[in-house]
Protein backbone atom coordinates (compact mmCIF):
# COMPACT_ATOMS: atom_id res chain seq x y z
CA UNK A 1 0.00 0.00 0.00
CA UNK A 2 1.31 3.38 -0.88
CA UNK A 3 2.16 5.62 2.01
CA UNK A 4 0.16 8.52 0.63
CA UNK A 5 -3.29 7.76 -0.71
CA UNK A 6 -5.39 10.23 -2.64
CA UNK A 7 -8.24 11.68 -0.61
CA UNK A 8 -11.84 11.29 -1.76
CA UNK A 9 -13.18 13.38 -4.63
CA UNK A 10 -15.99 13.28 -7.16
CA UNK A 11 -14.72 12.52 -10.65
CA UNK A 12 -16.28 13.91 -13.83
CA UNK A 13 -15.47 13.09 -17.42
CA UNK A 14 -17.12 15.72 -19.61
CA UNK A 15 -17.04 15.37 -23.39
CA UNK A 16 -17.83 18.98 -24.25
CA UNK A 17 -16.36 22.30 -23.09
CA UNK A 18 -19.85 23.49 -22.11
CA UNK A 19 -20.07 20.64 -19.60
CA UNK A 20 -16.74 21.75 -18.14
CA UNK A 21 -17.80 25.37 -17.67
CA UNK A 22 -21.09 24.42 -16.02
CA UNK A 23 -19.26 22.06 -13.64
CA UNK A 24 -16.75 24.80 -12.83
CA UNK A 25 -19.55 27.31 -12.28
CA UNK A 26 -21.33 24.89 -9.96
CA UNK A 27 -18.36 23.74 -7.89
CA UNK A 28 -16.13 26.81 -7.92
CA UNK A 29 -12.87 26.61 -6.03
CA UNK A 30 -13.57 23.05 -4.86
CA UNK A 31 -13.11 21.82 -8.44
CA UNK A 32 -9.88 21.24 -10.31
CA UNK A 33 -9.31 20.60 -13.98
CA UNK A 34 -7.18 17.59 -14.81
CA UNK A 35 -5.35 17.72 -18.14
CA UNK A 36 -2.22 15.53 -17.97
CA UNK A 37 -2.47 15.27 -14.18
CA UNK A 38 1.30 15.46 -13.89
CA UNK A 39 1.15 18.37 -11.45
CA UNK A 40 -2.35 17.95 -10.02
CA UNK A 41 -2.26 14.33 -8.85
CA UNK A 42 1.07 14.51 -6.94
CA UNK A 43 -0.01 17.76 -5.30
CA UNK A 44 -3.41 16.33 -4.33
CA UNK A 45 -1.63 13.34 -2.89
CA UNK A 46 0.77 15.53 -0.94
CA UNK A 47 -2.18 17.57 0.35
CA UNK A 48 -1.07 20.91 -1.07
CA UNK A 49 -4.15 20.90 -3.33
CA UNK A 50 -7.47 19.93 -1.82
CA UNK A 51 -9.84 19.10 -4.66
CA UNK A 52 -13.31 17.81 -3.89
CA UNK A 53 -14.14 17.62 -7.58
CA UNK A 54 -11.79 16.54 -10.38
CA UNK A 55 -12.81 17.36 -13.94
CA UNK A 56 -10.90 15.27 -16.45
CA UNK A 57 -10.77 17.12 -19.79
CA UNK A 58 -8.94 14.32 -21.65
CA UNK A 59 -12.10 13.07 -23.34
CA UNK A 60 -13.00 16.31 -25.12
CA UNK A 61 -11.86 15.68 -28.71
CA UNK A 62 -11.53 19.31 -29.83
CA UNK A 63 -8.98 20.05 -27.09
CA UNK A 64 -6.46 17.73 -28.76
CA UNK A 65 -6.46 19.61 -32.07
CA UNK A 66 -3.51 21.63 -33.32
CA UNK A 67 -2.92 23.29 -36.64
CA UNK A 68 -0.50 25.59 -38.39
CA UNK A 69 -1.98 28.04 -40.87
CA UNK A 70 0.72 30.00 -42.77
CA UNK A 71 -1.62 33.00 -42.95
CA UNK A 72 -2.59 33.05 -39.28
CA UNK A 73 -0.15 31.08 -37.20
CA UNK A 74 -0.29 28.17 -34.78
CA UNK A 75 -3.21 27.05 -32.64
CA UNK A 76 -3.32 24.20 -30.21
CA UNK A 77 -5.85 22.89 -27.71
CA UNK A 78 -5.51 22.43 -23.98
CA UNK A 79 -4.95 18.66 -24.27
CA UNK A 80 -2.08 18.89 -26.78
CA UNK A 81 0.88 17.34 -24.99
CA UNK A 82 4.31 18.88 -24.64
CA UNK A 83 5.58 15.82 -26.52
CA UNK A 84 3.29 16.54 -29.48
CA UNK A 85 4.53 20.13 -29.60
CA UNK A 86 8.11 18.97 -29.16
CA UNK A 87 7.89 16.74 -32.24
CA UNK A 88 5.86 19.13 -34.43
CA UNK A 89 7.95 20.11 -37.45
CA UNK A 90 6.04 23.33 -38.15
CA UNK A 91 6.51 24.53 -34.61
CA UNK A 92 10.21 23.74 -34.88
CA UNK A 93 10.50 25.71 -38.09
CA UNK A 94 8.48 28.79 -37.15
CA UNK A 95 8.73 28.96 -33.34
CA UNK A 96 11.99 27.22 -32.40
CA UNK A 97 12.26 28.88 -28.97
CA UNK A 98 8.97 27.29 -27.93
CA UNK A 99 10.50 23.87 -28.47
CA UNK A 100 13.67 25.00 -26.75
CA UNK A 101 11.63 25.97 -23.70
CA UNK A 102 9.72 22.68 -23.73
CA UNK A 103 13.00 20.83 -23.85
CA UNK A 104 14.04 22.32 -20.54
CA UNK A 105 11.74 19.62 -19.11
CA UNK A 106 14.02 16.61 -18.83
CA UNK A 107 11.43 13.95 -18.03
CA UNK A 108 10.19 12.40 -21.27
CA UNK A 109 7.21 10.93 -19.41
CA UNK A 110 6.23 14.40 -18.20
CA UNK A 111 6.29 15.65 -21.78
CA UNK A 112 4.03 12.80 -22.92
CA UNK A 113 1.57 13.43 -20.08
CA UNK A 114 1.90 17.16 -19.55
CA UNK A 115 0.39 19.92 -21.65
CA UNK A 116 1.59 23.42 -22.53
CA UNK A 117 -1.73 24.87 -21.38
CA UNK A 118 -1.37 23.03 -18.07
CA UNK A 119 2.08 24.52 -17.67
CA UNK A 120 0.74 28.02 -18.34
CA UNK A 121 -2.29 27.59 -16.05
CA UNK A 122 -0.13 26.35 -13.20
CA UNK A 123 1.00 29.99 -13.04
CA UNK A 124 4.40 29.27 -11.59
CA UNK A 125 6.78 32.22 -12.02
CA UNK A 126 9.47 29.71 -13.05
CA UNK A 127 7.70 28.39 -16.16
CA UNK A 128 9.97 28.26 -19.19
CA UNK A 129 6.96 27.92 -21.47
CA UNK A 130 5.12 31.11 -20.43
CA UNK A 131 7.94 33.55 -21.34
CA UNK A 132 8.36 32.14 -24.87
CA UNK A 133 4.61 32.31 -25.45
CA UNK A 134 4.62 35.90 -24.16
CA UNK A 135 7.30 37.10 -26.58
CA UNK A 136 5.44 35.43 -29.44
CA UNK A 137 2.36 37.45 -28.39
CA UNK A 138 0.38 34.25 -27.78
CA UNK A 139 -3.24 34.46 -26.71
CA UNK A 140 -5.15 32.09 -24.51
CA UNK A 141 -8.63 31.07 -25.57
CA UNK A 142 -10.75 31.07 -22.43
CA UNK A 143 -14.21 29.60 -22.24
CA UNK A 144 -16.71 30.35 -19.51
CA UNK A 145 -20.41 30.09 -18.92
CA UNK A 146 -20.76 33.58 -20.43
CA UNK A 147 -18.93 32.67 -23.63
CA UNK A 148 -15.43 32.75 -25.06
CA UNK A 149 -12.81 35.44 -24.47
CA UNK A 150 -9.16 35.72 -25.30
CA UNK A 151 -6.31 37.00 -23.21
CA UNK A 152 -2.63 37.51 -23.95
CA UNK A 153 -0.42 35.16 -21.94
CA UNK A 154 1.46 38.33 -20.93
CA UNK A 155 -1.70 39.67 -19.22
CA UNK A 156 -2.83 36.36 -17.69
CA UNK A 157 -0.93 36.45 -14.40
CA UNK A 158 -2.10 38.74 -11.62
CA UNK A 159 0.00 37.57 -8.66
CA UNK A 160 2.07 34.63 -7.44
CA UNK A 161 0.22 31.51 -8.72
CA UNK A 162 -2.81 33.68 -9.59
CA UNK A 163 -4.45 34.26 -12.97
CA UNK A 164 -7.34 36.27 -14.38
CA UNK A 165 -9.51 33.12 -14.66
CA UNK A 166 -12.94 33.69 -13.13
CA UNK A 167 -15.26 31.08 -11.66
CA UNK A 168 -16.64 28.92 -14.46
CA UNK A 169 -13.75 29.66 -16.83
CA UNK A 170 -10.99 27.47 -18.20
CA UNK A 171 -8.37 27.73 -20.91
CA UNK A 172 -9.27 25.68 -23.97
CA UNK A 173 -6.29 26.53 -26.16
CA UNK A 174 -3.59 28.87 -27.33
CA UNK A 175 -3.17 30.81 -30.53
CA UNK A 176 0.19 32.17 -31.62
CA UNK A 177 0.25 34.70 -34.46
CA UNK A 178 2.45 33.95 -37.46
CA UNK A 179 5.95 35.34 -37.40
CA UNK A 180 6.58 38.35 -39.67
CA UNK A 181 9.59 38.51 -41.97
CA UNK A 182 12.65 40.03 -40.37
CA UNK A 183 11.92 38.41 -37.02
CA UNK A 184 14.45 36.74 -34.72
CA UNK A 185 13.98 34.90 -31.44
CA UNK A 186 16.16 33.71 -28.57
CA UNK A 187 15.74 31.82 -25.30
CA UNK A 188 18.15 31.47 -22.40
CA UNK A 189 17.86 30.19 -18.87
CA UNK A 190 20.09 29.34 -15.93
CA UNK A 191 19.56 26.17 -13.95
CA UNK A 192 21.37 24.38 -11.11
CA UNK A 193 20.88 21.02 -12.80
CA UNK A 194 18.76 20.23 -15.81
CA UNK A 195 16.24 18.34 -13.72
CA UNK A 196 15.54 21.46 -11.65
CA UNK A 197 13.37 24.47 -12.47
CA UNK A 198 15.09 27.62 -13.75
CA UNK A 199 16.60 30.27 -11.50
CA UNK A 200 16.10 32.74 -14.35
CA UNK A 201 14.57 32.52 -17.81
CA UNK A 202 14.83 35.14 -20.57
CA UNK A 203 13.09 35.08 -23.95
CA UNK A 204 13.21 37.72 -26.69
CA UNK A 205 11.58 38.21 -30.08
CA UNK A 206 12.60 41.17 -32.25
CA UNK A 207 11.48 42.41 -35.61
CA UNK A 208 14.12 44.30 -37.55
CA UNK A 209 13.38 46.56 -40.54
CA UNK A 210 16.16 48.64 -42.15
CA UNK A 211 18.39 48.44 -39.10
CA UNK A 212 15.65 49.60 -36.73
CA UNK A 213 13.85 47.74 -33.95
CA UNK A 214 10.39 47.64 -35.50
CA UNK A 215 9.25 45.59 -32.54
CA UNK A 216 10.92 44.04 -29.52
CA UNK A 217 9.38 41.75 -26.91
CA UNK A 218 11.29 40.52 -23.89
CA UNK A 219 9.94 38.19 -21.19
CA UNK A 220 11.42 37.11 -17.88
CA UNK A 221 10.77 34.02 -15.75
CA UNK A 222 11.69 33.19 -12.15
CA UNK A 223 12.71 36.77 -11.29
CA UNK A 224 9.33 38.11 -10.08
CA UNK A 225 6.15 36.70 -8.48
CA UNK A 226 4.90 36.01 -12.01
CA UNK A 227 6.48 35.44 -15.41
CA UNK A 228 6.25 38.81 -17.14
CA UNK A 229 7.16 41.06 -20.06
CA UNK A 230 10.07 43.45 -19.50
CA UNK A 231 8.06 46.42 -20.74
CA UNK A 232 10.44 49.21 -19.77
CA UNK A 233 13.34 47.47 -21.53
CA UNK A 234 11.15 46.94 -24.61
CA UNK A 235 10.32 50.68 -24.63
CA UNK A 236 14.03 51.53 -24.83
CA UNK A 237 14.30 49.58 -28.10
CA UNK A 238 11.03 50.39 -29.84
CA UNK A 239 11.62 52.23 -33.15
CA UNK A 240 15.30 52.88 -32.41
CA UNK A 241 18.29 52.12 -34.68
CA UNK A 242 20.00 48.92 -33.60
CA UNK A 243 23.33 49.32 -31.82
CA UNK A 244 25.26 47.43 -29.18
CA UNK A 245 24.98 50.46 -26.87
CA UNK A 246 21.20 50.49 -27.18
CA UNK A 247 20.99 46.75 -26.50
CA UNK A 248 23.14 47.13 -23.40
CA UNK A 249 21.01 50.03 -22.21
CA UNK A 250 17.85 47.93 -22.63
CA UNK A 251 19.52 45.04 -20.81
CA UNK A 252 20.30 47.32 -17.84
CA UNK A 253 16.79 48.78 -17.82
CA UNK A 254 15.38 45.23 -17.82
CA UNK A 255 16.84 44.79 -14.32
CA UNK A 256 14.10 47.18 -13.13
CA UNK A 257 11.42 44.99 -14.68
CA UNK A 258 12.30 42.06 -12.42
CA UNK A 259 12.01 41.87 -8.64
CA UNK A 260 13.86 38.67 -7.79
CA UNK A 261 14.15 37.07 -4.37
CA UNK A 262 17.02 35.16 -2.82
CA UNK A 263 16.36 31.48 -2.25
CA UNK A 264 18.26 28.20 -2.29
CA UNK A 265 18.53 28.27 -6.08
CA UNK A 266 20.21 31.66 -6.34
CA UNK A 267 20.34 35.08 -4.74
CA UNK A 268 18.74 38.35 -5.66
CA UNK A 269 21.95 40.07 -6.75
CA UNK A 270 22.96 37.25 -9.09
CA UNK A 271 19.50 37.02 -10.62
CA UNK A 272 19.43 40.79 -11.22
CA UNK A 273 22.81 40.72 -12.91
CA UNK A 274 21.79 37.71 -14.99
CA UNK A 275 18.74 39.64 -16.22
CA UNK A 276 21.21 42.17 -17.67
CA UNK A 277 23.55 39.52 -19.09
CA UNK A 278 20.90 37.24 -20.58
CA UNK A 279 18.68 40.02 -21.96
CA UNK A 280 21.74 41.46 -23.74
CA UNK A 281 22.68 38.05 -25.04
CA UNK A 282 19.13 37.20 -26.14
CA UNK A 283 18.67 40.52 -27.95
CA UNK A 284 21.95 40.14 -29.82
CA UNK A 285 21.11 36.60 -30.84
CA UNK A 286 17.59 37.54 -31.92
CA UNK A 287 18.88 40.52 -33.92
CA UNK A 288 21.47 38.39 -35.70
CA UNK A 289 18.84 35.85 -36.52
CA UNK A 290 16.43 38.52 -37.78
CA UNK A 291 19.12 39.92 -40.06
CA UNK A 292 20.38 36.58 -41.31
CA UNK A 293 17.20 34.64 -41.74
CA UNK A 294 14.19 35.89 -43.66
CA UNK A 295 11.72 33.69 -41.88
CA UNK A 296 12.54 32.26 -38.50
CA UNK B 1 -21.60 12.56 -18.45
CA UNK B 2 -19.50 9.90 -16.78
CA UNK B 3 -19.00 10.50 -13.07
CA UNK B 4 -17.99 8.54 -9.99
CA UNK B 5 -18.74 9.39 -6.40
CA UNK B 6 -16.25 8.70 -3.61
CA UNK B 7 -16.19 5.06 -2.41
CA UNK B 8 -18.71 4.02 -5.05
CA UNK B 9 -17.88 0.69 -6.66
CA UNK B 10 -17.19 0.79 -10.35
CA UNK B 11 -16.18 -2.20 -12.43
CA UNK B 12 -13.55 -1.22 -14.96
CA UNK B 13 -11.34 -3.19 -17.31
CA UNK B 14 -7.88 -2.75 -18.75
CA UNK B 15 -5.92 -4.73 -21.29
CA UNK B 16 -2.78 -5.38 -19.33
CA UNK B 17 0.01 -6.98 -21.33
CA UNK B 18 -2.53 -8.26 -23.83
CA UNK B 19 -4.87 -9.77 -21.23
CA UNK B 20 -8.26 -8.40 -20.30
CA UNK B 21 -8.31 -7.56 -16.57
CA UNK B 22 -11.38 -6.49 -14.63
CA UNK B 23 -11.10 -4.71 -11.33
CA UNK B 24 -13.55 -3.09 -8.96
CA UNK B 25 -12.54 0.45 -8.10
CA UNK B 26 -13.87 1.93 -4.86
CA UNK B 27 -14.27 5.52 -5.95
CA UNK B 28 -12.06 7.37 -8.42
CA UNK B 29 -9.11 8.06 -6.11
CA UNK B 30 -6.85 5.16 -7.06
CA UNK B 31 -3.78 5.58 -9.20
CA UNK B 32 -2.83 3.21 -11.97
CA UNK B 33 0.23 2.20 -9.93
CA UNK B 34 -1.97 1.21 -6.98
CA UNK B 35 -4.33 -0.79 -9.18
CA UNK B 36 -1.46 -2.65 -10.82
CA UNK B 37 0.39 -3.37 -7.60
CA UNK B 38 -2.46 -3.94 -5.14
CA UNK B 39 -5.50 -5.05 -7.15
CA UNK B 40 -3.67 -6.99 -9.84
CA UNK B 41 -0.71 -8.05 -7.71
CA UNK B 42 1.69 -6.97 -10.45
CA UNK B 43 4.48 -5.59 -8.31
CA UNK B 44 6.97 -5.22 -11.15
CA UNK B 45 5.85 -1.60 -11.40
CA UNK B 46 7.63 0.29 -8.63
CA UNK B 47 6.50 3.33 -6.71
CA UNK B 48 9.43 5.31 -5.43
CA UNK B 49 8.97 9.07 -5.09
CA UNK B 50 5.18 9.08 -5.63
CA UNK B 51 5.38 12.59 -7.02
CA UNK B 52 6.33 12.19 -10.67
CA UNK B 53 10.03 12.94 -10.22
CA UNK B 54 11.78 9.57 -10.44
CA UNK B 55 10.27 7.58 -13.32
CA UNK B 56 10.29 4.27 -11.41
CA UNK B 57 6.53 3.79 -11.88
CA UNK B 58 6.66 4.21 -15.67
CA UNK B 59 4.28 2.00 -17.66
CA UNK B 60 3.11 2.28 -21.25
CA UNK B 61 -0.48 3.29 -21.97
CA UNK B 62 -1.34 2.70 -25.63
CA UNK B 63 2.43 2.51 -26.18
CA UNK B 64 3.19 5.89 -24.62
CA UNK B 65 5.17 6.22 -21.41
CA UNK B 66 3.23 7.52 -18.42
CA UNK B 67 3.94 7.82 -14.73
CA UNK B 68 1.47 5.42 -13.16
CA UNK B 69 1.77 7.13 -9.74
CA UNK B 70 0.36 10.32 -11.27
CA UNK B 71 -2.30 8.67 -13.45
CA UNK B 72 -5.82 8.03 -12.21
CA UNK B 73 -6.74 4.43 -13.01
CA UNK B 74 -10.29 5.46 -13.86
CA UNK B 75 -8.99 7.84 -16.55
CA UNK B 76 -7.25 5.03 -18.47
CA UNK B 77 -9.97 2.37 -18.19
CA UNK B 78 -10.32 0.32 -21.36
CA UNK B 79 -6.79 1.13 -22.50
CA UNK B 80 -3.87 -1.13 -23.41
CA UNK B 81 -1.27 -1.08 -20.65
CA UNK B 82 2.20 -2.56 -20.85
CA UNK B 83 4.13 -3.22 -17.67
CA UNK B 84 7.53 -4.78 -17.14
CA UNK B 85 5.78 -8.18 -16.67
CA UNK B 86 4.64 -7.98 -20.29
CA UNK B 87 8.05 -7.85 -21.93
CA UNK B 88 9.27 -11.42 -21.66
CA UNK B 89 7.73 -13.83 -24.16
CA UNK B 90 7.32 -17.55 -23.46
CA UNK B 91 9.75 -17.38 -20.55
CA UNK B 92 12.43 -15.70 -22.67
CA UNK B 93 13.53 -12.29 -21.52
CA UNK B 94 13.19 -9.32 -23.83
CA UNK B 95 16.59 -8.33 -25.31
CA UNK B 96 16.55 -5.14 -23.22
CA UNK B 97 16.01 -7.14 -20.03
CA UNK B 98 18.81 -9.52 -21.00
CA UNK B 99 21.11 -6.60 -21.81
CA UNK B 100 20.47 -5.08 -18.35
CA UNK B 101 21.58 -8.37 -16.79
CA UNK B 102 24.58 -8.80 -19.07
CA UNK B 103 25.75 -5.21 -18.51
CA UNK B 104 25.24 -5.28 -14.74
CA UNK B 105 22.89 -2.34 -15.15
CA UNK B 106 20.64 -3.28 -12.25
CA UNK B 107 21.77 -3.03 -8.62
CA UNK B 108 18.94 -2.51 -6.13
CA UNK B 109 16.60 -2.93 -9.10
CA UNK B 110 14.00 -0.38 -8.08
CA UNK B 111 14.50 1.90 -11.10
CA UNK B 112 15.01 -0.98 -13.53
CA UNK B 113 11.42 -1.61 -14.71
CA UNK B 114 10.97 2.07 -15.56
CA UNK B 115 14.37 2.26 -17.22
CA UNK B 116 13.67 -0.82 -19.36
CA UNK B 117 10.24 0.40 -20.46
CA UNK B 118 11.68 3.79 -21.39
CA UNK B 119 14.49 2.05 -23.29
CA UNK B 120 11.82 0.07 -25.15
CA UNK B 121 10.00 3.27 -26.19
CA UNK B 122 13.30 4.67 -27.44
CA UNK B 123 14.49 1.58 -29.33
CA UNK B 124 11.09 0.93 -30.91
CA UNK B 125 11.24 4.44 -32.35
CA UNK B 126 14.95 4.78 -32.94
CA UNK B 127 16.82 1.44 -33.24
CA UNK B 128 20.27 3.07 -33.29
CA UNK B 129 20.27 5.89 -30.75
CA UNK B 130 23.38 7.89 -29.97
CA UNK B 131 24.66 8.03 -26.40
CA UNK B 132 23.23 11.55 -26.05
CA UNK B 133 19.83 10.39 -27.29
CA UNK B 134 19.83 7.59 -24.72
CA UNK B 135 20.75 10.00 -21.93
CA UNK B 136 18.10 12.47 -23.02
CA UNK B 137 15.44 9.80 -23.25
CA UNK B 138 16.19 8.46 -19.76
CA UNK B 139 16.31 11.99 -18.32
CA UNK B 140 13.16 11.39 -16.27
CA UNK B 141 14.38 8.15 -14.69
CA UNK B 142 16.53 8.35 -11.60
CA UNK B 143 18.93 5.66 -10.44
CA UNK B 144 20.66 6.04 -7.08
CA UNK B 145 22.97 3.03 -7.45
CA UNK B 146 24.66 2.66 -10.80
CA UNK B 147 25.79 6.14 -11.77
CA UNK B 148 23.97 5.46 -15.06
CA UNK B 149 27.05 4.33 -17.04
CA UNK B 150 26.04 0.67 -17.07
CA UNK B 151 22.43 1.55 -17.85
CA UNK B 152 23.51 3.46 -20.95
CA UNK B 153 25.78 0.56 -21.91
CA UNK B 154 22.85 -1.83 -21.48
CA UNK B 155 20.67 0.20 -23.84
CA UNK B 156 23.51 0.26 -26.38
CA UNK B 157 23.93 -3.51 -26.04
CA UNK B 158 20.17 -4.05 -26.38
CA UNK B 159 20.14 -1.94 -29.54
CA UNK B 160 22.84 -4.19 -31.00
CA UNK B 161 21.07 -7.43 -30.07
CA UNK B 162 17.70 -6.22 -31.27
CA UNK B 163 19.26 -5.21 -34.57
CA UNK B 164 20.89 -8.62 -35.11
CA UNK B 165 17.74 -10.47 -34.01
CA UNK B 166 15.59 -8.30 -36.24
CA UNK B 167 17.93 -8.73 -39.23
Amino acid sequence: MSSLHLKDFVYFEPTTTAEVTSLLAEHGAKARIMAGGIDLIPRMRAGSIKAEVVINIQKIPELSLFEYDPAKGFRFGAMVSLHTLDTCQELKKHFPIIQKAINQITSVQSKYMGTAVGNVCLATPASDVSPVLMVHDAELIIEGTQGVRTEKVADFYTAYYKTTLQQGEFVTGVSIPKVAEGTGAAFYNKVRTHADIAKITVAAVVNVQDGVFQDAKIALGAVAPVALRARSAEAVLQGQPISEELIQKAAEVAMNDGSPISDFRSNKEYRLDMIRVLVGRALNKAVNQAKGVQHV
Amino acid sequence: MFRIEPKKSEVVSFIVNGQLKEVILKGPNQTLAEVLRIKLDMTGTKESCQCGECGACTVLVEGEPVLSCSTLAIAVRGKRITTIEGLAEGGVLHPIQQAFIDSGASQCGFCTPGMILMAKVLLDENPEPTEDQIKEHLGGNLCRCTGYVKIIEAVQLAAKTMKSVGA
